[in-house]
């Protein structure tokens, strides 16, 4: 697969301050995370001193440590503190890789080929996350899904504009690895709750759709 | 105050949801620790007499001994003078209720794949596991939903004795391999959870400090 350019790996408000999540992109494992001050961070999942998943740590401050050794970076991917060393000054080499980071449109993106720093920031519209659905099936099969239900779909690099019902919506679209994915559904800020929950609904109609096929053909 | 002990193995889910819903309502409860793994204890001839069904936990007072992990939870709630964990309205005290089910019955699935994962008991780990995602993926609905009509917890605005039967099976899964990745809302919900008064973390739930 050689996608290319912003590809969105969560909805914002879902990655709270101080916390951190996992994710994939094309089975690139990636720890997305937001520091106290509310800035967000997208990198390699994987702590440099034994490969433990930087996205099981934990957040302090502008920091995130590690939940084996407490092994804590700061924003710039650098380790700064070894608490079973708490004396040494921490070589700079060791570090953990970063990719390209932005929030637009409720979501937070990193770019491909991961490390790939764009220039030009995701044209995404302003729009309220409502969540991630998360499916165990192809990225083409949701697309697919989605046009049978959606009308007006239009797609534009990992983003696609489809309206449901009377909702104009905007799908973030993520390959997680080739059998799982990722919609990252949003709206207009003034939707309705009620209009809200019945998308829900729908959507939740749309992934038992979309993965019923291929569980009966794995059995 | 009523005598309270907890027959307690620390690793195993069940006996933590005891001791997290004490703390939460301020009960003391002495712990008899039993050696569950790999010593068996709990099906000794002695803990046969106080549980035929050679389980933990148990919980002993002066007057009852209860063996049910909701049986117990209730009980301690019910024990709090402030009953924080217990709405009062119906229909809240219903949806508690069929949560506490769905933890009790439903999500045992999850025990079942964790204790198969880490304390060798036999059974079949990959469609336990996938029984355990499906059922998260109903949690994570659920919270999914109730985040857009404002409410921060199963039964409503409030945590109730739900949200912390159901709170193990979450914040464990990752003793059977399922990560956190695909359930945002749930994640939001742990961290309320989290922030509860006299909550305690057991092995395999970090506190982060």
């Amino acid at each position: 697969m050689s996608e290319t350019g912003w590809v969105p790996i969560a909805l914002s408000r879902f990655i709270a301050p101080g916390t951190s999540a996992g994710t994939a992109v094309h089975g690139a494992e990636i720890v997305v995370w937001r520091d106290t001050g509310g800035k967000a961070h997208a990198w390699e999942d994987r702590c440099p001193h034994r490969g433990m998943k930087m996205s099981f740590g934990f957040v302090r401050g502008d920091h995130i440590a590690c939940l084996y050794h407490g092994w804590e970076y700061d924003e710039t991917g650098t380790c700064r503190y070894i608490p079973a060393h708490p004396d040494l000054e921490v070589p700079p080499s060791i570090c953990v890789t970063r990719y390209a980071v932005t929030e637009a449109g409720g979501m937070i993106w990193t770019a491909l080929p991961l490390g790939d720093m764009p220039e030009v920031e995701p044209n995404a519209p302003d729009m309220d996350g409502l969540r991630s659905l998360y499916i165990d099936a192809p990225l083409d099969a949701v697309l697919a899904g989605v046009k049978t239900v959606a009308s007006e779909v239009s797609q534009t690099g990992a983003l696609i504009t489809a309206t449901l019902g009377e909702a104009p919506l905007t799908l973030g679209l993520q390959t997680i690895d080739a059998d799982h994915s990722a919609l990252h559904i949003t709206l207009p800020s003034d939707t309705p709750t009620a209009t809200r929950l019945s998308l829900l609904d729908q959507f939740a109609t749309l992934r038992r759709n979309v993965e019923s096929p291929l569980k009966e053909a794995a059995q | 105050m009523t005598q309270l002990v907890l027959h307690n193995y620390d690793l195993d889910d069940a006996c933590y949801r005891v001791r997290l819903v004490a703390s939460c309502c301020d009960l003391p409860v002495e712990l008899r620790n039993v050696d569950m793994f790999p010593g068996m204890e709990q099906v000794s001839p002695p803990y046969l007499k106080l549980n035929p069904l050679g389980r933990l936990p148990i919980l002993e007072t002066a007057d009852v001994t209860l063996r049910h992990t909701g049986a117990i939870l209730l009980y301690l709630a019910g024990l709090d003078p402030q009953k924080r964990l217990l709405p009062t309205e119906a229909s809240a005290l219903a949806q508690m209720m069929d949560w506490l089910f769905f933890a009790e019955r439903d999500l045992s699935v999850a025990s079942t794949a964790r204790a198969i994962s880490i304390m060798d008991v036999p059974g079949d780990g990959p469609a336990t596991i996938a029984q355990t995602r499906a059922l998260l993926r109903i949690m994570e609905d659920h919270m999914s939903a109730q985040e857009i009509k404002g409410l921060s917890f199963f039964a409503g605005e409030e945590i109730t004795l739900a949200d912390l039967a159901l709170f193990p099976a979450f914040a464990l899964s990752r003793d059977c391999n399922i990560d956190h990745d695909a359930f945002p809302a749930l994640r939001l919900w742990a961290r309320r959870v989290r922030a509860t008064p006299g909550f305690v973390v057991m092995p395999g739930i970090p506190d982060y400090h």
